[in-house]
């Protein structure tokens, strides 16, 4: 079994509290088996006996997991019980036991995959179906380029095997992957440049582990928007609310942090503490297809904590975050594409 | 509980309680039955690793009200139903397990934070709020409750109310129970009561202190208003390394009985010394006895103070100066001891003897504790460190420990060892001066031995239980009190 890899994080983290703050579902459910501890207590009882594995209320448990990683950045120890989930996800993929909500969901997304390229230029930027949902993001996207005279192709019109992965259809998630992948390197772009966090993590570190190879080099769109040189005024007061993809799946990256000091943006405390997950449920990518009662629960813990709702002034480096933050927490929410072409001098 | 799962009286059990709270908070789901069998308690953990099965409660409740709580145990007395409350599962004790099935009041919901008075320096919320967030909050207006255990992160507010829980500051900022001023408690029939609004009076009996440390069996408690301080100025630490424990302890005392005010000590035996806080702190400390104090405050004051204790360190006791930085690397990794793979863990069996005693007996109840595990049980280790001080005395947190190899492998035998070194140690504990448990709680680890303690005083702790909660709803077979 998939979870057999991570015998660590089931051993050390069962009988662990240490991060059960930082759980955030467990934090909005209330319940024990949303945290870190129980879930891989769950896991260690299914090394015991497998069958456990079948049992609805554990799947049902690993699936609405949010899956920040916010416990594996604050352990000191940095045990990955988020890979164990997504290990055991795997498992029950493996054993026919996905369920009828999410085997339906993965149908539909490995026939999401009808990419159209438009544009001219080495740089390709992808817009996915978040950054295209949120219907601001890509235009603002473009005023930059244009500002910048930077020639760019656009791929949009799928994903690109991320969602499937976290559910647990790696053959899927992998086939769409290289699949994208093929379209990318055809297309000769040098640069390609992701809104999401998730897809910038799904090339950086998916990709190569599925034995693939991008040859153009993937950035974050706040780092390529970083690296124009653009002037602008200055953002002013606001609070930025990290992506869970880029600081915890990618502990160090820095690409929002150089554009927001770019943007001259006097950056204030958001809520109580910088080691919360403040993303709806970034990292579980399509949790508001599986759980919708959940992401507006998580958008309400995050609403509740903000010094000013109707006022404040939030940047959200994921689209994801962008959409259900303002949707669901009717906060003030724009992207950081957003928020640099506002201040493009 | 024992009404069966497929009978019409439990689905006409949940409708009521449905009833109260709504198909959301009443959860019968396996996976939080699980996650409410198991907390910190070694018993449970010991038999889930050898997966057998752990007693579960019948129901899961998520009340969001105190009346939310009292409409519960009204049904719960209606049909004798066992109810037993549930924090954050960090507890050591057993106190929060179901073991007669029921209805685990998981408070988690009770999250509310209702407001700092700034004017008293006070705190209010509800008991479901995890500490952590507490403290996140309470640092945001500049304040902080002070109360600082390494189960910060995931224990609630009542749960340390709910066994008088204590925190790394706790020799300044005193125990939880130092720092409440009053309490909305639910009695065990449902009526909802608050108590004084302060905690110093002459106005009768305290029923703060009746209900702080009742575990559940006399109430829920879903209110709390506590002391806050302003984030203080400065905060330094000093380390030092004694040549021997008994030299460490006595400077240790020195300190407090100078009534300089440290905000805390610790004090590590030799052998924790050279295994954990080695281990720890990646640095060789092969011999003697590593002790550790700190201020906090004023920046001046706090010099004033470190000036005095150092010249009660180096001129009175000689220790050797480890510095300003080996103080602040413990403060800095004080909750490092309790992550993996730093804390001790199964196949190990392990567990806290915490007991607190006056100086004049503090180091004769380490000694008597030491030689009796040592001599029933040379395979196990022994180590203790005395982490929370007072005027009069202080805690010793010992700690056995027995590797994988020397555990039963029938988790029966296990059990049973593990109780007979609990009540050999404890038992040497209450012979020479200490208690049965300092700020873990007894839960139900050491409810068999509240008789030796309160020998003729017990039949009072009864007599309170059945007159608040004559139907033994709340958490029986906990705290010493009788099982359902």
């Amino acid at each position: 079994m998939n979870i057999d890899n991570f015998t660590d994080a089931i051993k050390n983290c069962r009988f662990c509290f240490m991060c059960r703050h930082l759980s955030g579902i467990g934090n909005v459910s209330f319940s024990e088996a949303d945290t870190p501890r129980v879930r891989a207590s769950l896991l260690y009882g299914v090394t015991l006996c497998p069958d456990n594995l079948a049992n609805p209320d554990l799947i049902d448990t690993l699936y609405r997991s949010d899956l920040s990683a916010a416990c594996r950045t604050n352990c000191v120890s940095h045990y990955d019980e988020n890979g164990l989930n997504l290990a055991a996800r795997r498992d029950i993929v493996a054993l026919g036991k996905a369920p009828e909500a999410v085997a339906k969901l993965a149908k539909k997304l490995a026939k999401n995959a009808n990419w159209q390229i438009s544009g001219k230029g080495d740089v390709l930027y992808f817009e996915d179906d978040y950054t295209a949902a949120a219907k601001t993001i890509a235009p603002a996207f473009d005023k930059l380029m244009k500002a910048a005279k930077v020639a760019y192709r656009t791929v949009k019109g799928g994903g690109l095997g991320k969602a499937l992965y976290i559910l647990g259809y790696e053959k899927e998630a992998k086939a769409m992957a290289k699949a994208f992948a093929d379209l990318v390197n055809k297309s000769g772009a040098k640069t390609l440049v992701v809104s999401n966090p998730a897809a910038y993590d799904a090339m950086v570190n998916d990709y190569p582990a599925f034995g693939l190879k991008l040859k153009a080099k993937v950035v974050h769109s706040s780092e390529f928007i970083a690296s124009l040189k653009l002037k602008f005024k200055s953002a002013g007061q606001l609070y930025y609310l990290p992506s869970d993809f880029l600081k915890n799946y990618n502990p160090g990256y820095a690409g929002p942090e150089k554009l927001l000091k770019a943007l001259k943006a006097k950056l204030l405390p958001f809520g109580t503490n910088d080691e919360e997950s403040y993303t709806c449920g970034e990292g579980a990518v399509v949790l508001p297809a599986l759980y919708p009662e959940l992401v507006k629960k998580l958008a309400k813990y995050i609403a509740e904590r903000a010094d000013n709702p109707k006022t404040d002034k939030i940047a959200v480096a994921s689209p994801y975050t962008r959409i259900y933050l303002a949707k669901e927490g009717k906060l003030n929410v724009l992207s950081l594409e957003e928020l640099a072409a506002a201040c493009l001098a | 509980m024992q009404i069966a799962h497929d009978s019409y009286m439990y689905e006409m059990i949940r409708s009521e309680l449905t009833d109260i709270l709504g198909e959301d908070y009443v959860v019968t789901r396996d996976a939080d039955r699980f996650g409410h069998s198991v907390d910190y308690y070694w018993v449970p953990e010991m038999w889930h690793d050898r997966g057998m099965e752990t007693p579960k409660p019948d129901f899961i409740l998520y009340p969001g009200s105190a009346e939310d709580v009292s409409r519960i145990l009204k049904l719960a007395n209606h049909y004798h139903i066992p109810v037993t409350p549930w924090g954050g599962g960090s507890g050591s004790q057993g106190g929060a397990l179901p073991i007669y099935g029921g209805i685990i009041l998981d408070m988690k919901r009770m999250n509310k934070f209702l407001g700092i008075d700034k004017e008293a320096c006070t705190v209010t919320c509800q008991t479901g709020l995890i500490a952590k967030h507490l403290e996140w909050r309470c640092n945001k207006e500049g304040y902080s409750t002070m109360h600082l255990p390494a189960s910060i992160s995931c224990a609630t507010i009542g749960g340390f109310l709910a066994h008088r829980g204590t925190g790394v500051l706790s020799t300044k900022y005193g125990k939880i129970e130092d720092m409440v001023m009053s309490l909305q408690v639910v009695t065990p029939t449902g009526d909802i009561i608050n108590t004084l609004p302060v905690p110093r009076h002459a106005s009768g009996p305290d029923l703060t202190m009746l209900f702080l440390g009742s575990e559940g069996t006399l109430g829920v408690i879903t209110q709390v208003t506590l002391k806050v301080h302003p984030v203080p100025e400065a905060r330094e630490f000093r380390a030092y390394i004694f040549k021997d424990f008994h030299t460490a302890m006595s400077a240790g005392a020195e300190l407090m009985r100078s009534r300089l005010q440290p905000c805390a000590i610790r004090l590590y035996d030799e052998t924790e010394t050279k295994t954990h806080v080695s281990k720890v702190f990646g640095i060789n400390l092969d011999k003697g006895a590593y002790l550790v104090f700190g201020f906090d405050g004023r920046k001046d004051i706090v010099a004033c103070q470190m000036k005095y204790a150092r010249e009660i360190m180096e001129d009175k006791y000689h220790g050797q100066d480890l510095g300003s930085k080996g103080g602040e690397y413990w403060w800095e990794n004080k909750y490092k001891f309790f992550y993996p793979p730093f804390m001790f863990h199964l196949p190990q069996a392990f567990g806290t003897l915490d007991t607190v005693a006056t100086f004049s007996n503090i180091e004769k109840v380490y000694h008597a504790m030491k030689k009796v595990v040592n001599d029933n049980y040379p395979q196990a280790r022994f180590i203790g460190h005395f982490s929370h001080w007072y005027d009069w005395g202080c805690m010793l947190y010992a700690r056995f420990i027995f590797e994988g190899k020397d555990v039963p492998s029938d988790p029966r035998e296990a059990v049973a060892l593990y109780n007979r070194v609990w009540d050999l140690a404890i038992r040497a504990a209450i012979a020479n001066g200490g208690v049965i448990n300092e700020h873990h709680g007894v839960g139900l680890k050491l409810g068999h031995l509240m008789k030796d303690l309160y020998g003729t005083a017990m039949p009072v702790l009864e007599g309170i239980k059945k007159q608040l909660d004559p139907n033994n709803i709340m958490n029986p077979g906990k705290l010493g009190f009788k099982g359902a």
